[in-house]
């Protein structure tokens, strides 16, 4: 049996390795070995004050902390029965604004796009292409920067509570962003461009694509879930048509649909369900480009993550001219016995949090289901359906395309880690 | 925090309470950054110089201190191969790819060997004994800069 082997994925964050098993031009085993250790988040909130829950969740992520603490945070308040104001809403946005551009801006240049040169790393990629992987990372600095001016730093922001922020942030310091956003807003539309002149594989899946979907906005935070085979739930309901569960192979969990399906979130499932809800200069961009959409092949997330780049550009540009903080930056809350689910967009896909609360505030109970556990098992599929091809390429080549394919998702093992069942069983002193 | 992770930290730390007059010179910066990653590089732009502090694995026994320049670093393991969260080593090299004046200043490190990254834990007893020895080792690097 041919074997293609990775015992330790490189460009992917967190620590997994991938395993192909080959027989007769067949794959007949694929694994994504995920051994980066379980974190346990879900059993360690238990008994946390739910204003905890934020600061703790932002620790599962060190690129996405956002998207934990909106994601908790709506939970929260779903259980509590809280809304926030249009101010807080628009300031949630605009954090996002700069969790995406950054982690996007990371993930094309550093991460995929040496992929798609045909170079190991970013640093072959610095020395062919130095003024790409310089703009990679002023666009990185100024998502870094917004999220440092929103939530006192970049990394593992302090600012966001259940209820709204803790203190309205400057202004000043927001409004001074403006020229580097505009120049930003102008790469990204560049970067579309160039996205399409880029070299991708060929594979062409039909997905199910899996989003939160608002009518009026580009969904991130949106109260319904879409599916591109037409499902249309409320988050409340989430748990029951996508399910997890453990697989032996995996230190996290896999998500199939009620129907034993796979399925696909992140920015080719925003994209092609939510094109209509794009600003008109992200519309453009796609249009200006020559892009057709549904975009099915896993490589082009990468044209989806620079749309992305416009769309969250631009909204953050509106947002920070528009800034004039009113009232208090969060809502005081009653504290009462409860439950609540809650979900938004990570950059990777969807990120659905549920809480149970006592009436002091304590949690009881959590469930966290990342994206990147969603798309294990979607990443397995999708190997096994580019295996025929593999099975007739030079071993090395045949590795490459598929390590190509797990960076193309932008996969975050880390977040995808941080659960795991643990069941102790009591032997008795006869077995060895 | 995860473990000894923290040397680099808790050496500055130590270091700003032990010699206040340096660390509080208008000449003197000290940026405490848990992970700088690609950050690194703005953070040693407009500097004239610079002192990293970190904790290190090579292999040396645990709480060794190691004052290297950048060109010897190749002693050093790399951290994950991942840009989600590059070490030094790593960082400064793409900034040398990039030919970034923020990669080419008079870089001095300050390594901590490392006994153990445990998640939740504090640092390790040979670490936590070698941390009066790295503040030292501060002042009299951040001193034969200023006098340089």
């Amino acid at each position: 049996m041919k074997t293609i082997e990775v015992p330790a994925m490189a460009r992917v964050e967190g620590e997994g390795g991938l395993y192909i098993g080959l027989q007769s031009g067949e794959a007949v085993e694929i694994r994504l070995d995920i051994y980066e250790p379980p974190r346990f988040f879900e059993g360690f909130l238990r008994g946390r004050f739910l204003q905890e829950v934020p600061d703790i969740t932002a620790r599962i992520c060190g690129i996405c902390p956002v998207a934990y603490q909106m994601s908790s945070a709506l939970a929260l308040e779903n259980a509590l029965g809280v809304s926030v104001s249009a101010e807080v809403r628009a300031l949630r946005r605009l954090m996002y604004c700069g969790e995406y551009i950054e982690s996007h801006a990371l993930h094309m240049y550093m991460l995929q796009a040496p992929d798609l040169f045909g170079k190991e790393s970013a640093f072959e990629l610095a020395e062919m292409e130095p003024e790409t992987v310089k703009k990679a990372l002023r666009l990185k600095k100024i998502g870094n920067e917004l999220l440092k001016a929103i939530g006192g730093r970049s990394v593992h922001p302090v600012n966001v509570c259940v209820g709204g922020f803790y203190s309205w942030p400057d202004g000043t310091v927001l409004k001074a962003m403006l020229p580097e956003l505009t120049w930003g807003l102008e790469a990204a539309m560049q970067a579309v461009k160039w996205s399409t002149t880029l070299h991708y594989p060929k594979l062409e899946i039909n997905y199910e694509f899996v989003a939160l979907h608002e009518e009026k906005e580009y969904g991130l935070m949106g109260s319904e879930v879409w599916s591109s085979r037409g499902r249309k739930l409320a988050i409340r309901d989430y748990e029951k048509t996508y399910i997890e569960e453990h697989v032996r192979h995996s230190n996290a969990l896999h998500s199939h649909t009620v129907d034993g399906g796979t399925y696909l979130v992140g920015p080719l499932a925003r994209l092609n369900l939510n094109h209509d809800q794009l600003a008109p200069i992200a519309k453009q961009a796609l249009k200006e480009a020559g892009i057709k959409l549904p975009l099915k092949n896993p490589y082009k997330s990468f044209i989806a993550r620079a749309v992305e780049l416009v769309q969250f550009f631009k909204e953050a540009i509106d947002i920070v001219q528009a800034y004039a903080p009113a009232g208090p930056a969060h809502m005081e809350l009653d504290l009462k016995a409860g439950e609540g689910c809650g979900a938004s967009e990570a950059p990777r896909g969807t990120l659905y949090h549920r809480y149970q609360i006592d009436d002091h505030g304590l949690i009881q109970s959590a469930k966290i289901v990342p994206p990147t556990a969603q798309n294990l098992p979607r990443i397995e599929a999708d190997l096994f359906a580019m295996a025929p091809a593999l099975v007739v390429m030079p071993e090395a080549a045949a590795t490459r395309q598929a390590e190509d394919l797990v960076r193309a998702y932008d996969p975050c093992i880390s977040c995808a880690t941080h659960f795991l069942k643990l069941k102790m069983e009591e032997r008795d002193s006869s077995c060895k | 925090m995860r473990g000894d992770d923290a040397a680099g930290l808790e050496a500055v730390r130590l270091w700003q309470r032990k010699h206040a007059r340096t660390a509080g010179r208008t000449d003197v910066r000290a940026a405490i950054v848990e992970e700088p990653g690609l950050e690194l590089l703005d953070l040693l732009d407009g500097v004239d110089a610079a002192i990293l502090v970190d904790a290190v694995c090579s292999g040396a026994a645990a709480g060794t201190l190691h004052q290297i320049d950048l060109n010897e670093l190749s002693d050093f393991r790399e951290g994950p191969a991942s840009a989600h969260s590059w070490g030094v080593v790593e960082v400064l090299r793409l900034g040398g790819a990039l030919h970034l004046q923020s990669a080419q200043r008079a870089i001095r490190l300050l390594g901590i060997e490392a006994e153990q990254m445990e998640i939740g834990a504090g640092l390790s007893d040979p670490v936590a004994g070698a941390l009066p020895a790295a503040c030292n080792a501060i002042e009299n690097e951040v001193t034969a800069l200023l006098q340089g």
